[in-house]
Protein backbone atom coordinates (compact mmCIF):
# COMPACT_ATOMS: atom_id res chain seq x y z
CA UNK A 1 0.00 0.00 0.00
CA UNK A 2 2.23 2.56 0.87
CA UNK A 3 4.68 1.68 -1.97
CA UNK A 4 1.69 1.84 -4.19
CA UNK A 5 1.11 5.52 -3.07
CA UNK A 6 5.33 5.81 -3.00
CA UNK A 7 5.38 5.35 -6.83
CA UNK A 8 3.43 8.01 -7.53
CA UNK A 9 5.58 10.31 -6.00
CA UNK A 10 8.17 10.14 -8.80
CA UNK A 11 12.06 9.30 -8.13
CA UNK A 12 14.21 11.56 -11.00
CA UNK A 13 14.15 15.23 -12.39
CA UNK A 14 12.44 16.32 -15.62
CA UNK A 15 14.74 16.45 -18.86
CA UNK A 16 16.82 19.64 -20.11
CA UNK A 17 14.68 21.59 -21.75
CA UNK A 18 16.59 22.14 -25.17
CA UNK A 19 18.60 25.52 -26.57
CA UNK A 20 16.54 27.60 -29.51
CA UNK A 21 17.82 26.65 -32.07
CA UNK A 22 16.38 22.85 -31.64
CA UNK A 23 13.25 25.19 -30.81
CA UNK A 24 13.29 26.92 -34.32
CA UNK A 25 14.33 24.06 -36.26
CA UNK A 26 11.35 22.15 -34.73
CA UNK A 27 8.99 24.88 -35.35
CA UNK A 28 10.11 25.27 -39.40
CA UNK A 29 10.17 21.52 -39.77
CA UNK A 30 6.58 20.98 -38.22
CA UNK A 31 5.36 24.39 -39.83
CA UNK A 32 6.35 23.20 -43.34
CA UNK A 33 5.51 19.79 -42.53
CA UNK A 34 1.87 20.78 -41.59
CA UNK A 35 1.26 23.06 -44.36
CA UNK A 36 2.27 20.34 -46.87
CA UNK A 37 -0.21 17.73 -45.21
CA UNK A 38 -3.15 20.76 -45.57
CA UNK A 39 -2.46 22.00 -48.94
CA UNK A 40 -2.61 17.91 -49.93
CA UNK A 41 -6.07 17.87 -47.67
CA UNK A 42 -7.45 21.03 -48.48
CA UNK A 43 -6.95 21.00 -51.79
CA UNK A 44 -6.91 17.68 -53.38
CA UNK A 45 -9.49 15.99 -50.67
CA UNK A 46 -11.97 19.23 -50.23
CA UNK A 47 -13.86 17.23 -47.72
CA UNK A 48 -14.89 18.84 -44.34
CA UNK A 49 -14.90 15.86 -42.11
CA UNK A 50 -11.26 14.33 -43.81
CA UNK A 51 -10.02 17.66 -42.52
CA UNK A 52 -10.30 15.43 -38.73
CA UNK A 53 -7.40 13.16 -39.75
CA UNK A 54 -5.16 16.25 -39.58
CA UNK A 55 -5.62 16.57 -36.06
CA UNK A 56 -3.54 13.06 -36.05
CA UNK A 57 -0.90 14.58 -37.89
CA UNK A 58 -0.80 17.80 -35.66
CA UNK A 59 0.27 14.96 -33.40
CA UNK A 60 2.74 13.28 -35.60
CA UNK A 61 4.34 16.99 -36.13
CA UNK A 62 5.41 17.13 -32.41
CA UNK A 63 7.63 14.32 -32.65
CA UNK A 64 8.71 13.74 -35.85
CA UNK A 65 10.05 17.71 -36.11
CA UNK A 66 10.27 18.21 -32.45
CA UNK A 67 11.76 15.21 -30.51
CA UNK A 68 13.37 13.68 -34.00
CA UNK A 69 15.94 11.57 -32.23
CA UNK A 70 12.95 9.34 -30.17
CA UNK A 71 12.20 5.88 -31.45
CA UNK A 72 8.81 6.66 -31.38
CA UNK A 73 9.58 9.17 -34.34
CA UNK A 74 11.20 6.92 -37.05
CA UNK A 75 9.99 6.16 -39.91
CA UNK A 76 8.91 2.71 -39.10
CA UNK A 77 7.06 4.07 -36.00
CA UNK A 78 5.62 7.28 -38.29
CA UNK A 79 4.39 5.21 -41.02
CA UNK A 80 3.50 1.81 -39.68
CA UNK A 81 2.04 3.63 -36.85
CA UNK A 82 -0.42 5.24 -39.12
CA UNK A 83 -0.67 2.75 -41.47
CA UNK A 84 -1.77 -0.02 -38.35
CA UNK A 85 -3.93 2.08 -36.15
CA UNK A 86 -6.14 3.11 -39.68
CA UNK A 87 -6.32 -0.25 -40.41
CA UNK A 88 -7.51 -1.33 -36.83
CA UNK A 89 -9.97 1.45 -36.15
CA UNK A 90 -11.24 0.75 -39.59
CA UNK A 91 -11.97 -3.17 -38.49
CA UNK A 92 -13.16 -1.99 -35.01
CA UNK A 93 -15.69 0.34 -36.70
CA UNK A 94 -16.58 -2.76 -39.02
CA UNK A 95 -16.91 -5.04 -35.67
CA UNK A 96 -18.77 -2.76 -33.37
CA UNK A 97 -19.95 0.15 -35.18
CA UNK A 98 -23.14 -0.13 -34.29
CA UNK A 99 -21.83 1.21 -30.23
CA UNK A 100 -19.79 3.83 -30.88
CA UNK A 101 -18.50 4.12 -27.28
CA UNK A 102 -17.32 0.70 -27.42
CA UNK A 103 -16.10 0.65 -31.38
CA UNK A 104 -13.71 3.91 -30.22
CA UNK A 105 -12.66 1.97 -27.58
CA UNK A 106 -11.47 -1.14 -29.08
CA UNK A 107 -10.04 0.56 -31.92
CA UNK A 108 -7.70 2.71 -29.79
CA UNK A 109 -6.08 -0.19 -27.35
CA UNK A 110 -6.31 -2.82 -30.43
CA UNK A 111 -3.93 0.13 -32.38
CA UNK A 112 -1.75 0.46 -28.93
CA UNK A 113 -2.00 -3.60 -28.76
CA UNK A 114 -0.82 -4.02 -32.45
CA UNK A 115 1.88 -1.26 -32.58
CA UNK A 116 3.36 -2.56 -29.64
CA UNK A 117 3.80 -6.11 -30.83
CA UNK A 118 4.98 -4.55 -34.58
CA UNK A 119 7.27 -2.16 -33.38
CA UNK A 120 5.95 0.68 -34.67
CA UNK A 121 4.70 2.78 -31.65
CA UNK A 122 3.68 6.38 -32.73
CA UNK A 123 1.50 7.92 -30.47
CA UNK A 124 -0.84 9.86 -33.29
CA UNK A 125 -1.47 6.35 -34.00
CA UNK A 126 -4.03 6.20 -31.80
CA UNK A 127 -6.12 9.26 -33.14
CA UNK A 128 -5.98 7.51 -36.36
CA UNK A 129 -7.72 4.61 -35.01
CA UNK A 130 -10.40 6.89 -33.20
CA UNK A 131 -10.81 9.19 -36.31
CA UNK A 132 -11.59 5.99 -37.97
CA UNK A 133 -14.76 5.68 -35.71
CA UNK A 134 -15.72 8.75 -35.08
CA UNK A 135 -14.68 10.24 -38.18
CA UNK A 136 -18.28 10.81 -39.51
CA UNK A 137 -19.75 8.62 -42.92
CA UNK A 138 -17.43 10.10 -45.56
CA UNK A 139 -14.98 8.25 -43.57
CA UNK A 140 -16.89 5.38 -42.65
CA UNK A 141 -17.96 5.39 -46.60
CA UNK A 142 -13.97 5.14 -47.36
CA UNK A 143 -13.84 1.75 -46.04
CA UNK A 144 -10.00 0.23 -46.36
CA UNK A 145 -9.19 2.76 -48.16
CA UNK A 146 -8.74 5.05 -45.31
CA UNK A 147 -5.55 3.02 -44.45
CA UNK A 148 -4.03 4.04 -47.57
CA UNK A 149 -5.51 7.72 -47.85
CA UNK A 150 -5.84 9.80 -45.65
CA UNK A 151 -3.63 8.16 -43.28
CA UNK A 152 -1.12 6.83 -45.35
CA UNK A 153 -0.43 9.78 -47.34
CA UNK A 154 -0.44 12.28 -44.87
CA UNK A 155 2.57 10.16 -42.94
CA UNK A 156 4.70 9.72 -46.11
CA UNK A 157 4.13 13.43 -46.36
CA UNK A 158 5.33 14.19 -42.91
CA UNK A 159 7.99 11.87 -43.69
CA UNK A 160 9.38 13.33 -46.89
CA UNK A 161 9.38 16.79 -45.51
CA UNK A 162 11.16 15.74 -42.06
CA UNK A 163 14.02 14.30 -44.48
CA UNK A 164 14.32 17.29 -46.21
CA UNK A 165 14.20 19.50 -42.78
CA UNK A 166 15.68 17.67 -40.34
CA UNK A 167 18.82 16.81 -41.93
CA UNK A 168 19.22 20.70 -43.23
CA UNK A 169 20.04 21.44 -39.66
CA UNK A 170 23.71 21.10 -38.84
CA UNK A 171 23.08 19.07 -35.44
CA UNK A 172 20.16 17.15 -36.58
CA UNK A 173 20.38 13.99 -38.59
CA UNK A 174 17.14 12.12 -39.72
CA UNK A 175 16.59 8.67 -39.05
CA UNK A 176 18.01 7.26 -36.26
CA UNK A 177 16.74 3.83 -38.60
CA UNK A 178 14.67 2.85 -41.22
CA UNK A 179 13.41 -0.47 -40.41
CA UNK B 1 31.93 -14.29 -10.34
CA UNK B 2 34.43 -13.05 -8.21
CA UNK B 3 35.22 -14.40 -4.76
CA UNK B 4 33.95 -13.33 -1.63
CA UNK B 5 37.22 -12.63 -0.60
CA UNK B 6 38.35 -10.51 -2.90
CA UNK B 7 36.43 -6.84 -3.32
CA UNK B 8 34.04 -6.88 -5.54
CA UNK B 9 34.46 -4.52 -8.06
CA UNK B 10 31.66 -1.94 -8.55
CA UNK B 11 31.38 0.53 -11.31
CA UNK B 12 31.48 4.50 -10.84
CA UNK B 13 27.40 5.23 -9.73
CA UNK B 14 26.46 8.24 -12.16
CA UNK B 15 24.05 10.33 -10.32
CA UNK B 16 21.09 12.08 -11.88
CA UNK B 17 23.02 15.19 -11.90
CA UNK B 18 25.82 13.44 -14.39
CA UNK B 19 22.85 12.22 -17.07
CA UNK B 20 21.02 15.25 -16.60
CA UNK B 21 24.59 17.42 -17.72
CA UNK B 22 25.18 14.89 -20.40
CA UNK B 23 22.06 14.92 -21.76
CA UNK B 24 22.10 18.68 -21.98
CA UNK B 25 24.88 18.52 -23.74
CA UNK B 26 23.34 16.69 -26.51
CA UNK B 27 21.74 18.17 -29.43
CA UNK B 28 17.98 17.85 -29.57
CA UNK B 29 15.19 16.50 -27.37
CA UNK B 30 16.06 13.11 -25.60
CA UNK B 31 12.36 11.43 -24.42
CA UNK B 32 14.05 9.89 -21.41
CA UNK B 33 14.27 10.32 -17.85
CA UNK B 34 17.58 10.77 -15.96
CA UNK B 35 16.33 7.59 -14.09
CA UNK B 36 16.01 5.28 -17.56
CA UNK B 37 19.03 6.07 -18.88
CA UNK B 38 20.99 5.61 -15.13
CA UNK B 39 19.06 2.37 -15.58
CA UNK B 40 19.87 1.54 -18.96
CA UNK B 41 23.34 1.95 -18.52
CA UNK B 42 23.63 -0.13 -15.12
CA UNK B 43 22.54 -2.92 -17.36
CA UNK B 44 24.76 -2.58 -19.94
CA UNK B 45 27.89 -1.76 -18.11
CA UNK B 46 27.12 -5.28 -16.35
CA UNK B 47 26.91 -7.21 -19.65
CA UNK B 48 29.55 -5.84 -20.55
CA UNK B 49 31.77 -6.10 -17.90
CA UNK B 50 31.31 -9.72 -18.31
CA UNK B 51 31.82 -9.80 -21.59
CA UNK B 52 35.24 -8.61 -20.99
CA UNK B 53 35.68 -11.00 -17.94
CA UNK B 54 34.85 -13.84 -20.51
CA UNK B 55 36.36 -13.05 -23.70
CA UNK B 56 40.11 -11.28 -21.75
CA UNK B 57 42.51 -14.59 -21.05
CA UNK B 58 45.11 -15.19 -19.80
CA UNK B 59 46.89 -15.54 -23.47
CA UNK B 60 45.82 -11.90 -23.91
CA UNK B 61 47.36 -10.30 -20.72
CA UNK B 62 50.24 -12.58 -20.20
CA UNK B 63 54.06 -11.90 -20.29
CA UNK B 64 55.82 -13.75 -22.50
CA UNK B 65 59.71 -15.32 -22.77
CA UNK B 66 59.62 -15.97 -18.98
CA UNK B 67 62.59 -15.93 -16.90
CA UNK B 68 62.88 -19.31 -15.30
CA UNK B 69 65.23 -20.84 -12.67
CA UNK B 70 65.75 -24.39 -12.34
CA UNK B 71 66.04 -26.74 -9.43
CA UNK B 72 69.33 -26.87 -8.81
CA UNK B 73 70.53 -23.22 -8.76
CA UNK B 74 71.63 -22.09 -5.47
CA UNK B 75 69.83 -19.65 -3.68
CA UNK B 76 72.73 -16.94 -3.69
CA UNK B 77 72.46 -17.53 -7.79
CA UNK B 78 68.70 -17.16 -7.86
CA UNK B 79 68.49 -14.27 -5.63
CA UNK B 80 71.10 -12.70 -8.03
CA UNK B 81 69.15 -13.48 -11.27
CA UNK B 82 65.49 -11.92 -9.84
CA UNK B 83 67.30 -8.97 -8.87
CA UNK B 84 69.02 -8.65 -11.71
CA UNK B 85 65.87 -8.84 -14.21
CA UNK B 86 64.00 -6.69 -11.35
CA UNK B 87 61.10 -9.38 -11.06
CA UNK B 88 59.99 -11.17 -7.35
CA UNK B 89 59.44 -14.57 -8.56
CA UNK B 90 60.03 -16.90 -11.16
CA UNK B 91 58.53 -20.63 -12.25
CA UNK B 92 61.07 -23.11 -11.37
CA UNK B 93 62.00 -26.23 -13.76
CA UNK B 94 63.40 -29.75 -13.50
CA UNK B 95 66.65 -31.26 -15.03
CA UNK B 96 63.97 -32.09 -18.16
CA UNK B 97 62.86 -28.71 -18.29
CA UNK B 98 59.33 -29.51 -17.15
CA UNK B 99 57.96 -26.73 -14.66
CA UNK B 100 57.84 -28.56 -11.25
CA UNK B 101 57.00 -25.46 -9.07
CA UNK B 102 57.51 -21.26 -8.72
CA UNK B 103 59.69 -19.34 -6.30
CA UNK B 104 59.39 -15.76 -4.95
CA UNK B 105 60.17 -13.43 -2.08
CA UNK B 106 58.01 -15.14 -0.59
CA UNK B 107 59.41 -18.07 0.06
CA UNK B 108 63.24 -16.82 0.92
CA UNK B 109 61.37 -15.15 3.27
CA UNK B 110 59.69 -17.94 4.75
CA UNK B 111 63.06 -19.86 4.64
CA UNK B 112 64.77 -17.07 6.69
CA UNK B 113 62.34 -17.55 9.71
CA UNK B 114 59.21 -15.59 8.65
CA UNK B 115 55.86 -17.31 9.27
CA UNK B 116 53.11 -16.93 7.16
CA UNK B 117 51.99 -13.73 5.63
CA UNK B 118 54.76 -12.02 8.19
CA UNK B 119 56.29 -9.21 6.64
CA UNK B 120 59.95 -8.58 5.44
CA UNK B 121 59.74 -5.67 8.14
CA UNK B 122 59.36 -8.52 10.65
CA UNK B 123 62.72 -10.20 9.43
CA UNK B 124 64.52 -6.46 9.35
CA UNK B 125 63.10 -6.07 12.86
CA UNK B 126 64.48 -9.83 14.02
CA UNK B 127 67.92 -9.66 12.62
CA UNK B 128 68.19 -6.19 14.18
CA UNK B 129 67.06 -7.41 18.04
CA UNK B 130 69.13 -10.62 17.70
CA UNK B 131 72.08 -9.72 15.69
CA UNK B 132 71.74 -13.03 14.09
CA UNK B 133 72.72 -13.21 10.34
CA UNK B 134 68.97 -15.01 9.44
CA UNK B 135 70.03 -15.28 5.73
CA UNK B 136 72.45 -17.98 6.85
CA UNK B 137 69.09 -20.43 6.64
CA UNK B 138 69.80 -19.95 2.78
CA UNK B 139 73.19 -20.93 2.82
CA UNK B 140 73.59 -23.92 0.47
CA UNK B 141 70.40 -24.90 -0.36
CA UNK B 142 69.07 -24.30 -3.86
CA UNK B 143 65.49 -23.46 -5.40
CA UNK B 144 64.29 -27.01 -5.32
CA UNK B 145 64.29 -26.88 -1.43
CA UNK B 146 62.66 -23.51 -1.00
CA UNK B 147 60.23 -23.75 -3.91
CA UNK B 148 56.47 -23.91 -4.01
CA UNK B 149 55.55 -26.96 -5.26
CA UNK B 150 53.47 -27.95 -7.26
CA UNK B 151 53.10 -24.82 -9.23
CA UNK B 152 49.29 -23.69 -9.49
CA UNK B 153 49.10 -23.21 -13.40
CA UNK B 154 46.62 -21.96 -15.98
CA UNK B 155 46.04 -22.82 -19.62
CA UNK B 156 46.44 -20.24 -22.30
CA UNK B 157 42.47 -19.48 -22.70
CA UNK B 158 41.24 -18.87 -18.38
CA UNK B 159 39.42 -16.00 -18.77
CA UNK B 160 40.67 -13.01 -16.38
CA UNK B 161 38.01 -13.24 -14.19
CA UNK B 162 39.21 -16.70 -12.88
CA UNK B 163 42.58 -15.64 -12.55
CA UNK B 164 41.76 -13.09 -10.07
CA UNK B 165 39.63 -15.72 -8.41
CA UNK B 166 42.49 -17.41 -8.19
CA UNK B 167 45.02 -15.49 -7.12
CA UNK B 168 42.86 -14.10 -4.63
CA UNK B 169 41.66 -17.74 -3.06
CA UNK B 170 45.25 -18.93 -2.76
CA UNK B 171 47.13 -15.45 -2.22
CA UNK B 172 49.62 -16.09 -4.74
CA UNK B 173 51.10 -13.08 -6.85
CA UNK B 174 52.24 -14.80 -10.47
CA UNK B 175 50.81 -17.75 -12.59
CA UNK B 176 52.72 -19.61 -15.13
CA UNK B 177 50.36 -20.33 -18.20
CA UNK B 178 50.93 -23.68 -19.92
CA UNK B 179 50.20 -24.16 -23.52
CA UNK B 180 47.87 -27.41 -24.62
CA UNK B 181 50.93 -29.26 -24.73
CA UNK B 182 52.15 -28.57 -21.21
CA UNK B 183 54.62 -26.59 -21.72
CA UNK B 184 55.14 -23.17 -20.15
CA UNK B 185 53.97 -20.62 -22.53
CA UNK B 186 53.99 -17.14 -20.69
CA UNK B 187 53.36 -15.69 -17.27
CA UNK B 188 50.39 -13.82 -15.84
CA UNK B 189 51.48 -11.53 -12.88
CA UNK B 190 49.25 -9.33 -10.71
CA UNK B 191 50.27 -6.43 -11.98
CA UNK B 192 49.32 -7.82 -16.08
CA UNK B 193 45.57 -8.20 -14.17
CA UNK B 194 45.44 -4.96 -13.46
CA UNK B 195 46.76 -3.02 -16.47
CA UNK B 196 43.75 -5.37 -18.20
CA UNK B 197 41.91 -4.05 -15.91
CA UNK B 198 42.51 -0.16 -16.84
CA UNK B 199 40.43 -0.85 -19.71
CA UNK B 200 37.71 -1.34 -17.37
CA UNK B 201 38.05 2.18 -15.51
CA UNK B 202 38.45 4.15 -19.46
CA UNK B 203 34.29 5.63 -20.08
CA UNK B 204 36.00 6.89 -23.71
CA UNK B 205 35.74 3.44 -25.08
Amino acid sequence: MRNFFGKMKGRTQSPPRVDMSEVIWSWTGSFIGISAVGLIHFSLLDQTSLIMIIGSFGASAVLVYGVTRSPLSQPRNLIGGHIISAATGVTAYLIAGKIPWLAAALAVSSAIAIMHITKTLHPPGGATALIAVIGGDSIHNLGYLYVLMPAGLGALTLLVIALLVNNLAPKRRYPEFWL
Amino acid sequence: MLSDKSKKFTLIEISDEDVFEAMRSIQGYIDITPADFREVYKAAYGLAKMRFMQTLTAADIMTEGVHVLGENTSLYEAALFLAEKGITGAPVTDAQGKLSGVISEKDFMSCMGAEKRDSFMLIVARQLRDGKNLAENLNGRTVGDIMTAPAITISADTPVSRISSIMGEKNINRLPVLDSSGSLAGIVTRSDLISSFNMLGDGDA
